[in-house]
């Protein structure tokens, strides 16, 4: 189910009503875990037993873990909980990347193997229900954290629909605690967590959908060179796309759990403020980059092993992080960009004396346009199909390519550069504060209008036909 | 001291404290009146929302006109079972006959499956393989389309079809529950499209956009007509043939680089275009159904571009002859001549009802001396 639907409208409506029914918090847990296996069903029912398998093999899983003392046994059940995740995951996200390679590893070697097609849907949101389940298992296994108590919990820990299917990634310690006792949203959780949820709604639907959409497609789709002007703004309306897109089902889903009581980690701080590319990390995608921190790039050995090997870690990090986008090359080499700026920006730290002007703003704007620039080269290969289109739009943006057209009318460009420069000077304004504490500051008349003309817009853009682009991960 | 909620609230038996703080979740919640807040932007809305709507309203854009939609299509197309009569083409099917008056004058209500822009050839191939069929199928001949491409426009929806959702149905069905009452609710009210046709400059050596505007008035079943403003107002209705001049352009085939007119398209392409229809027919009436074919008026722009670059003799009797169906085109019966075409290619709504008044007599007729020669 889309956030950006009727139906979502009409589901979210009796799932507030039934949690604030007088049931006991059992009966309300039972309730919301239906509503969680329902929201994801409506997309396509059978894959609900995956979640099933997901949430059976780690409650048992790490329930053995805990009780044995015996290391060996311990390894193996984790081994059991991590092939499961790992199994499912790779049997739908990448089995048709795995034999399309070994296909192309083949015929290298002479060998002519024509599989059968490959004909799997991946389910929506995998990605991130099995990071989310994987943790559990890892924290258990690692003597972070004892198992949850109750399965009711766990499978609720393991479903529960706001964040299910594109995050944020939950971590077993933020969500499971929470349905330990009752919860039920106060007068301004409720009303602040209907705010969330419009300003989410509003990134997705109107400034991602209709404002970015349109160049994006637009020059992406051109399958050709362009002129600069139009790979451009392809290539930053993409940025501004990919972030409202993101960051609008975030802040829908923190404002989703709200309304019933719970809290959600954010997932983003304006990342297109970032100076440097360790800031970048800190404020984009943060239940995904520090899930790779702490569940791999610090078991392999993180910094701690000297600088060769903190580079390499590094380095595999950010392929599989890129990896785990999308099952193709393109998404890898995006990753290893990532890796790329984090090295360099880590020697540049070593090497470069500290001097007064890098704390004035004028440096740290420059640096920040500088890293915005440079994310915004990685996001051709995160968007591109393949990598023949991915050089053409590079060529593109510095006048390089033959034959450049012009695709995109002024009808698209214009919207989507103005909400470009709003986006990039709004994450500049916003980057030290939060959307909480500049509404705390902003007088009462001024939210109502921010409020009432986002409903507006929303309303006469009328939701959305598209889903949300990480759905697909 | 604004509220907030956190996760920390109750103790997750936690075995060791974490390196990484994840127990903690803070949400705190700004400190307004949000109650006030709440109902202000609440009314503020709803003021705007009717100011909306009568703004379009007073544009002639009504309730009750339902959006085009794969969605819609599909529940059509899931209509189309056992003996149906299935209406498939592309806008001129669509626009130009009348479901009332056809189920008027028959008893049989048609399935309208006709969409814009879309060769009916994919459409034929679905009915031919889904057995569950064995209907009568019309199929709407526009040449230009017919012949030069098995997709067009809106060849997505087979793919909805297959895929659709149970979200994406219940979506469906409470989208036309407010599209019974708003009249705001239709697609090119939205401020995206309302972007697309701002009158801005072209950029040099850009070719004018073709996105046609508003055109049709649909009812939940398909029944389609043509959208009133089309034919009362002039200046939408140059702008409606504008968009069919960029089209011909567009689509035409380039000429020659000598500047010489392309060649016409060779027997063989349009021999396997006619055997592949052919193949799709004989599954149809393997099962006891039929297919017939139409040509629906056309006029201004459209006549050279129809009639030059796609000869009858060529295309039309090619086919029938070939694929050994019946069909009725306009140039051959004095009674489908000389309506209203206020875009060159579609009947208004008053000339659609009076055409189909005609066309459906000389289509039984014509059905019934195939079934029975003598």
């Amino acid at each position: 189910m889309l956030f950006n639907s009727l139906t979502f409208v009409v589901f979210f409506a009796v799932v507030v009503a039934l949690h604030n029914a007088p049931f006991s918090w059992r009966i309300k847990k039972f309730n919301l875990l239906l509503a969680s296996y329902l929201f994801y069903a409506a997309w396509n029912p059978p894959f609900v037993i995956l979640l099933w398998i997901s949430t059976l093999v780690d409650w048992n899983a790490a329930k053995w873990i805990h009780q044995s003392t015996d290391e060996a046994r311990r390894r193996f059940f984790l081994i059991l909980s991590l092939a499961t995740n790992l199994g499912i995951l790779g049997f739908f996200k990448y089995g048709g990347f795995l034999l399309e390679n070994f296909q192309a590893l083949m015929a290298a070697v002479g060998v002519d193997y024509q599989p059968a097609a490959w004909n799997i849907v991946l389910p929506i949101g995998i990605s991130f229900y099995t990071f989310q389940t994987m943790a559990y298992s890892l924290d258990v296994y690692l003597r972070r954290a004892a198992p949850a108590k109750s399965l009711l919990d766990f499978s609720l820990f393991v479903t529960f629909f706001p964040q299910l299917v594109a995050g944020p990634i939950v971590r077993p310690s933020q969500l499971i605690p929470q349905f330990a006792e009752p919860k039920i949203a106060t007068r301004p959780q409720f009303y602040w967590g209907l705010g969330l949820i419009t300003i989410g709604l509003f990134e997705k639907i109107v400034l991602a959908d209709s404002f970015l959409a349109p160049a994006v497609d637009g020059a992406f789709g051109a399958g050709g060179g362009l002129a600069p002007l139009d790979a451009w703004t392809g290539v930053l309306a993409f940025s501004g796309q990919i972030f409202f897109d993101f960051s609008g089902y975030s802040t829908i889903a923190i404002g989703t759990a709200l309304c019933l009581g719970f809290a959600l980690p954010n997932n983003f701080r304006f990342p297109y403020a970032a100076i440097g590319f360790s800031d970048f990390w800190r404020r984009w995608h943060i239940s995904l980059s520090t899930w790779l921190r702490d569940y791999l790039y610090i078991p392999i050995g993180g910094s701690k092993k000297g600088p060769v090997r903190t580079y390499i870690n590094l380095a595999i990090t950010m392929l599989l992080g890129g990896l785990w986008h999308g099952a193709s090359w393109t998404f890898v080499v995006w990753g290893g960009l990532h890796g790329l700026y984090l090295a360099g920006e880590r020697i540049l730290r070593e090497i470069t004396p500290q001097q007064k002007w890098f704390s004035g703003w004028p440096f740290k704007f420059a640096m920040a346009l500088i890293t915005y620039f440079l994310v915004n080269i990685t996001w051709v290969f995160f968007r591109a199909g393949s990598f023949g289109e991915a050089s053409m739009m590079l060529a593109s943006m510095f006048g390089l390519a033959k034959d450049p057209q012009k695709v995109l009318y002024l009808n698209a460009i214009i919207p989507a550069l103005l909400v470009i420069g709003g986006m990039v000077l709004t994450h500049w304004l916003m980057r030290s504060t939060t959307k909480e504490a500049v509404i705390a500051k902003t007088p009462g008349w001024v939210i109502a209008s921010v409020w009432t003309f986002m409903l507006f817009m929303l309303i006469i853009t009328q939701g959305s036909d598209s889903a949300f682009i990480y759905f697909q991960f | 001291m604004p509220s907030s909620t956190s996760s920390s609230d109750n103790a997750y038996p936690a075995v060791k404290t974490s390196f990484f703080d994840p127990e903690h979740v803070e949400r705190p919640v700004p400190e307004r009146s949000w109650r006030v807040i709440v109902l202000i932007a609440a009314i503020a809305t709803a003021v705007l929302m009717i100011g909306w709507e009568t703004y379009w309203r007073g544009k002639e854009y009504i309730a009750g006109d339902y959006k085009n939609t794969a969605a819609l299509w599909t529940v059509q197309r899931n209509k189309a079972t056992g003996d149906a009569t299935v209406l498939i083409g592309s806008s001129r099917m669509l626009f130009d006959i009348d479901l009332d008056i056809w189920e008027e004058m028959t008893g049989v209500r048609p399935i309208q499956l006709s969409l814009e822009g879309t060769s009916p050839r994919i459409f034929l191939t679905d009915l031919a393989n889904d057995e569950a069929f064995h209907g009568t199928v019309i199929v709407g001949l526009m040449a230009p389309l017919f012949f030069t491409t098995d997709g067009g426009l809106r060849a997505e929806v087979l793919k909805y079809r297959r895929e659709e959702s149970p979200s994406q149905r219940w979506d469906h069905q409470l989208s036309l529950f407010l599209e019974r009452y708003f009249a705001f609710t239709d697609e090119q009210t939205r401020p995206k499209r309302q972007m697309t046709h701002a009158p801005l400059p072209l950029r040099d050596g850009m070719n004018p956009l073709f996105d046609p505007r508003k055109l049709e008035v649909m009812t939940a079943d398909r029944n389609t007509e043509m959208w009133s403003r089309v034919v009362n107002d002039e200046v939408f209705r140059e702008e409606a043939r504008a968009q069919w001049e960029i089209a011909l352009k567009l689509f035409a085939p380039p000429p020659n680089p000598d500047g010489s007119p392309p060649a016409p398209m060779p027997d063989v392409v349009i021999d396997g275009v006619i055997a592949e229809v052919q193949a799709d027919i004989k599954k149809i009436r393997a099962r006891g159904g039929d297919v017939a074919f139409a040509r629906m008026p056309y006029g201004g722009a459209f006549t050279p571009a129809e009639d030059f670059g796609f000869p009858r003799e060529r295309f039309w009797d090619r086919l029938l002859a070939k694929t050994e169906t019946v069909g009725v085109t306009w140039h051959d019966h004095e009674e489908l001549q000389g309506y209203e075409l206020p875009e060159w290619s579609h009947l208004s709504a008053s000339e659609a009802e009076r055409f189909t008044r005609a066309f459906v007599p000389i289509f039984a007729k014509v059905m019934e001396e195939a079934e029975d020669p003598k």
